[in-house]
C-alpha cells in the first residue's frame, strides 16, 4: 500500500498538485497570524475598495479590511467546516449504511426510508432550518450540514455493500463462524469503504460551497469573521471591483478542486481493477 | 472501439449544435439590437419618455396602492385634494381650492377648485371625493389605515367636503396626498363594478378595470399596463391644468442596476430609478447623462433597550450617550453611499420642521470614554448586537453593524454580531421589545414628520426598546402636542422640540438615511427624487 502511494506520486501528478494544494492551505490557515500582514477584521475607510497593490496583495474590500490576510484566515473556517463536516457525516453515513445494506430485510427497509426522509428535504432549506432554531454559530452551523450530509454517504454504503456481501470470502468468515458485527468491520466495511472515501474528498469542496452559502443567508459564522462564502457575496454589489469577489472565490475553487483531484487519485489507488497499472 | 467511435460521433454532434446554438444566439441578439436601437432613437428624438424602474407590486388600483412605485403612476393620471409639489415641503392644494380647520382641529372643511373635469370629460365634483376616499377605506386593503382618522365626510354642496376626525391630526393633509386617497372618476368607475360601500372589500370588482386604464383627472391615462414588465401612459387630452411636454411614458419594470445602467448609456431608457452607488460610478463623466445622489427618508438607526434584562449595560443612558459620541457618522455615510446623509435627530433631514443634519464632528472618542468611565465601565464592556439579514434600500444591515462593531471597539466596547434572520425569530423579537442592542432601518409609512412620532416614549417604535411613557412622560405629551397641531409653525416649534430631547438622549440613534440614486438622460428637465412619488412625472419636461 505505502508503495503504491509512493509510485502514484511520482506517476499521478494530479494527486500530487491535489495534495499540494490542500497542504498549503491547511498550513496557510495553521500560521495565519505569522502570514497575515494585517489585522482580518481591522476597518480602514480611507482605504475602501483598493485594487491590489504591494501592501494589499489582494486589494482591500468596502470596509477597507486587507482581503489578502482575510483570505488566509478564511482558510480557519472554511476548511474546518467542511473537512469536520466530511469526517463526521462519512462516519455516520459510512456505519449506517453497512448496517443497514449488511442486515437487510425489514431493518434495512426502516432505515433506509429513515435516510431518505432527510434526503427529501432540499437540503439547503433543511439546513437553514436546522440552523435557525439552534442558533447560528459555527457549530450549529457543522451539525446542519452534518445532518444533511450523512445520508447520501448511507445511500452509497449500503449500494456497494449489498455486493460486497455476496461475495466467497464473507461466505466463508460466516461458515468459520465469525460474528456478525467481525464480518463487518473486517470484511465489509474495507472492502466497501473506497467509494466512500473517494465520494468523502470530493465532497470537502460541496461542503465549503454549502457552509459559504449559509454563511451567505446569514446562518453561519457572523459577520466580520473573514469566511471565504461570505466574502464572496460581499463582494457581489461590487461586481466591477474583481478582487473582492474574486480572491475569496479563488481560494474556494482551488481547495475543492484540490479535494477532487486528490478523490480522483485515491479512487485510482483503491480500485483493485485500476490498482494493476501502478 | 465501438466506444470510441460513438464518442467520437458523440461529440461532433455536440459540437455543431453548441455552434448551431451560438448561431441563433447571434442572430436574436442582432435582431434584439436592431429593435432596440430604433426603440432607443424613438426615445431619445421624441416626446416620448422611458423610465425604468423597481417591482414588487401586482396592481395599480388606486385603492390598493401602498408599495414604493406604483404612486408614480398613480401621480401621473390621478390628482389628490392635496399634493407635494416639492419633495422637502408641506402639502399644498392641488384639486383643493383652499382648507380650514374648526377649532377643535375635529374638522376640516376643503373646498375644491371649480371647472375640474377628469380625462372621461366628467366634471369633478364633491361626490368623487367621498367615493374614492370611503372606496379606499371599505376596501379594506394595505393602504386603508391612511384613512384611519377619518371618521366621517359630508359633503353639504357639490364644491365643499367636510371631513370629521377621530382626533386632531396635523398630518392630515399629508395622509390625503398619499396614492390610495387620489380622486376617482366615480361614475366611470361605478360603471365599471366599483363601490364604495361598507361592503366594498367583498364586492368591489373595479380592480381588473383600473388595471386596464385609469379614471383620473391627472396629467396622462394610462393606456397599458403588464404586470411586472411596463405601463404606458399617455396624455390626457382633457386636462384641466398646464401639461408638460412629454407625450408619452414607457414606464419598464425592470429593476436591475447594472442593465438600467447599461440602458441608460446607450440611450435605450431615459430615467433610470433603481441605481445604486457602483453602477453610478460606471456612469460618471458620461455624456449626456446627469445623475442625482441624494437621501430618501428610509433611515437606519441604532436600538438600545432601555429595560437592563434584556440589553445589560447599554441600558444606561450614560452609555448610551457614550455610543452616540463613538459612532463615526461620516463612516457610516462613505459605506451608504454618495448622497447619505446623517439626520440630526429623530426626525430625517427633508420632513418640514426637520432641524437638518448632524454634525460630523459630533464624534468625540474622548468624551464617550468619559462618559463610559462615568457609567462605570471604564475598562468597556461585552455585548451582542443582534441582527437581521434584511437592506435597507441595498445595504444590507450586517455592514452597518460591522461598522459598529468597529467605532465601539475604539471605546473599549467589544460588540459580538449575532445575525438573526427576520423570519426566523428576529422579527418577532423586534415587535415585541426584547430585542437589547440592534441595527435596523424604518421606511416612513407616508410622507410625513409626524410618522416619526412613533420613536416616542410610549409609542410603536419606542415601545420596541422598552422606553414607556413613564419613563419620560414630558417627552411621551409631545406626541399628543404635534398631532394637534395643525398650524405649521405651532407644528414645525413642537416637532424641533423633539428632535432637541432626542439630540443626545433616548434609545435610538439615527445613523443614516439611505440615499438614492437617480441617472437620466439630460435632455430632460425636471428629474428630482421624490419621497412620495418615486419620480413625480408631472413636473419633467424635454429640453
Amino acid at each position: 500500500m505505502l508503495r503504491s502511494v509512493k509510485k502514484m506520486f511520482r506517476s499521478n501528478y494530479l494527486f500530487t498538485l491535489g495534495v499540494i494544494i490542500c497542504l498549503l492551505w491547511i498550513l496557510a490557515a495553521i500560521l495565519a497570524p505569522l502570514l497575515a500582514p494585517c489585522d482580518p477584521v481591522a476597518q480602514d475607510l480611507t482605504l475602501r475598495l483598493k485594487p491590489p497593490s504591494a501592501t494589499h496583495l489582494f486589494g482591500t474590500d468596502n470596509f477597507g479590511r486587507d482581503i489578502f490576510s482575510r483570505v488566509i484566515y478564511g482558510g480557519r473556517y472554511s476548511l474546518l467546516a467542511g473537512c469536520l463536516t466530511v469526517v463526521i457525516a462519512g462516519c455516520i453515513g459510512t456505519f449506517y449504511g453497512a448496517v443497514a445494506g449488511y442486515v437487510g430485510g425489514l431493518a434495512d427497509n426502516v432505515m433506509m426510508r429513515i435516510s431518505e426522509m432527510i434526503l427529501a428535504f432540499p437540503s439547503l432549506i433543511l439546513a437553514m432550518i436546522i440552523n435557525a432554531v439552534l442558533g447560528s454559530n459555527l457549530f450549529n452551523t457543522m451539525f446542519a450540514l452534518v445532518i444533511v450530509a450523512w445520508p447520501t454517504y448511507a445511500r452509497l454504503m449500503r449500494s456497494v455493500v449489498l455486493s460486497v456481501k455476496e461475495n466467497e470470502y464473507v461466505t466463508a468468515s460466516e461458515a468459520l463462524g465469525a460474528s456478525r458485527f467481525r464480518i463487518l468491520l473486517k470484511e465489509i466495511i474495507p472492502n466497501s469503504i473506497s467509494s466512500v472515501l473517494i465520494m468523502a474528498t470530493t465532497d470537502i469542496g460541496n461542503q465549503i460551497l454549502m457552509f459559504s452559502t449559509l454563511s451567505f443567508l446569514g446562518l453561519g459564522s457572523a459577520p466580520p469573521t473573514p469566511e471565504w462564502g461570505m466574502m464572496v457575496s460581499d463582494g457581489v454589489d461590487y461586481f466591477n471591483k474583481f478582487w473582492v469577489a474574486g480572491f475569496p472565490g479563488l481560494a474556494i475553487f482551488t481547495m475543492a478542486v484540490g479535494a477532487n483531484f486528490i478523490g480522483d487519485g485515491l479512487r485510482d489507488l483503491l480500485d483493485p481493477k485500476l490498482r494493476k497499472q501502478f | 472501439m465501438k466506444k470510441r467511435y460513438l464518442a467520437a460521433v458523440l461529440s461532433a454532434v455536440l459540437v455543431m449544435s453548441c455552434t448551431a446554438c451560438g448561431g441563433g444566439q447571434d442572430n436574436n441578439a442582432s435582431a434584439g439590437g436592431t429593435e432596440e436601437s430604433t426603440e432607443g432613437a424613438q426615445s431619445s428624438g421624441s416626446s416620448t419618455v422611458v423610465v425604468a424602474m423597481g417591482s414588487g407590486f401586482a396592481t395599480v388600483d388606486p385603492g390598493y396602492v401602498y408599495e414604493k412605485y406604483p404612486p408614480l403612476i398613480v401621480n401621473a393620471c390621478y390628482e389628490n385634494l392635496f399634493k407635494f409639489y416639492d419633495n422637502d415641503s408641506a402639502p399644498e392644494p392641488c384639486l383643493a381650492d383652499s382648507y380650514e380647520f374648526s377649532e377643535d382641529n375635529l374638522t376640516l372643511t376643503v373646498k375644491l377648485k371649480e371647472g375640474i373635469t377628469f380625462a372621461s370629460g366628467n366634471p369633478m365634483t364633491s361626490a368623487d371625493v367621498l367615493f374614492s376616499i370611503n372606496r379606499c377605506k371599505n376596501l379594506q386593503g394595505n393602504p386603508s389605515f391612511i384613512a384611519d382618522t377619518i371618521e366621517s365626510m359630508e359633503a353639504p354642496d357639490e364644491q365643499t367636503i367636510v371631513f370629521h376626525l377621530t382626533q386632531e391630526d396635523s398630518a392630515i393633509l399629508s395622509k390625503l396626498t398619499y396614492s390610495a386617497l387620489a380622486i376617482l372618476d366615480s361614475a366611470v368607475v361605478k360603471e365599471n363594478g366599483g363601490t364604495d360601500a361598507e361592503d366594498a372589500a367583498t364586492t368591489d370588482t373595479a380592480q381588473a378595470y383600473l388595471d386596464s386604464t385609469s379614471a383620473g383627472s391627472g396629467m396622462y391615462v394610462m393606456t397599458s399596463y403588464i404586470p411586472d414588465e411596463e405601463v404606458v401612459l399617455e396624455k390626457n387630452p382633457n386636462y384641466w391644468g398646464e401639461a408638460t411636454n412629454v407625450d408619452k411614458y414607457i414606464i419598464k419594470i425592470q429593476p436591475d442596476s447594472n442593465t438600467q445602467m447599461m440602458t441608460l448609456s446607450t440611450g435605450d431608457i431615459d430615467v433610470a430609478l433603481n441605481m445604486t452607488d457602483d453602477t453610478m460610478a460606471e456612469l460618471a463623466g458620461a455624456e449626456n447623462i446627469g445623475i442625482i445622489n441624494g437621501a430618501t427618508k428610509t433611515v437606519g438607526f441604532v436600538m438600545m433597550n432601555m429595560k437592563e434584562e434584556y440589553s445589560g449595560p447599554v441600558s444606561n443612558p450614560k452609555v448610551q450617550q457614550a455610543i452616540r459620541k463613538a459612532l463615526d457618522y461620516s463612516g457610516f455615510q462613505i459605506i451608504c453611499g454618495e448622497g447619505t446623509l446623517t439626520p440630526y435627530s429623530v426626525i430625517q433631514s427633508g420632513f418640514m420642521g426637520s432641524k437638518g443634519e448632524r454634525a460630523t464632528d459630533y464624534t468625540n472618542l474622548e468624551e464617550a470614554k468619559a462618559l463610559l468611565a462615568e457609567a462605570g465601565y471604564a475598562d468597556g464592556f461585552d455585548v451582542d448586537l443582534t441582527v437581521s439579514d434584511l437592506d435597507m434600500e441595498g445595504i444590507l444591515l450586517t455592514d452597518l453593524a460591522q461598522k459598529v462593531k468597529d467605532d465601539l471597539s475604539q471605546v473599549g466596547i467589544n460588540v459580538n454580531i449575532v445575525s438573526q434572520p427576520w423570519a426566523a425569530g428576529y422579527g418577532d423579537a423586534y415587535r415585541d421589545g426584547t430585542l437589547g442592542f440592534t441595527v435596523m432601518y424604518w421606511g416612513t409609512d407616508y410622507n410625513d414628520p409626524n410618522v416619526q412620532l412613533e420613536f416616542l416614549p410610549g409609542a410603536v417604535v419606542g415601545l420596541r426598546a422598552g422606553w414607556s411613557e413613564e419613563m419620560n412622560p414630558e417627552l411621551a405629551a409631545l406626541y399628543q402636542e404635534t398631532m394637534a397641531a395643525t398650524d405649521n409653525d405651532a407644528r414645525i416649534a413642537v416637532l424641533e422640540q423633539v428632535q432637541d430631547a432626542m439630540y443626545e438622549d433616548g434609545p435610538f440613534i439615527m445613523i443614516a438615511q439611505a440615499p438614492a440614486h437617480i441617472g437620466y438622460n439630460s435632455r430632460l428637465d425636471g428629474v428630482a427624487i421624490s419621497d412620495p412619488y418615486a419620480l413625480d412625472v408631472t413636473l419633467i419636461n424635454i429640453k
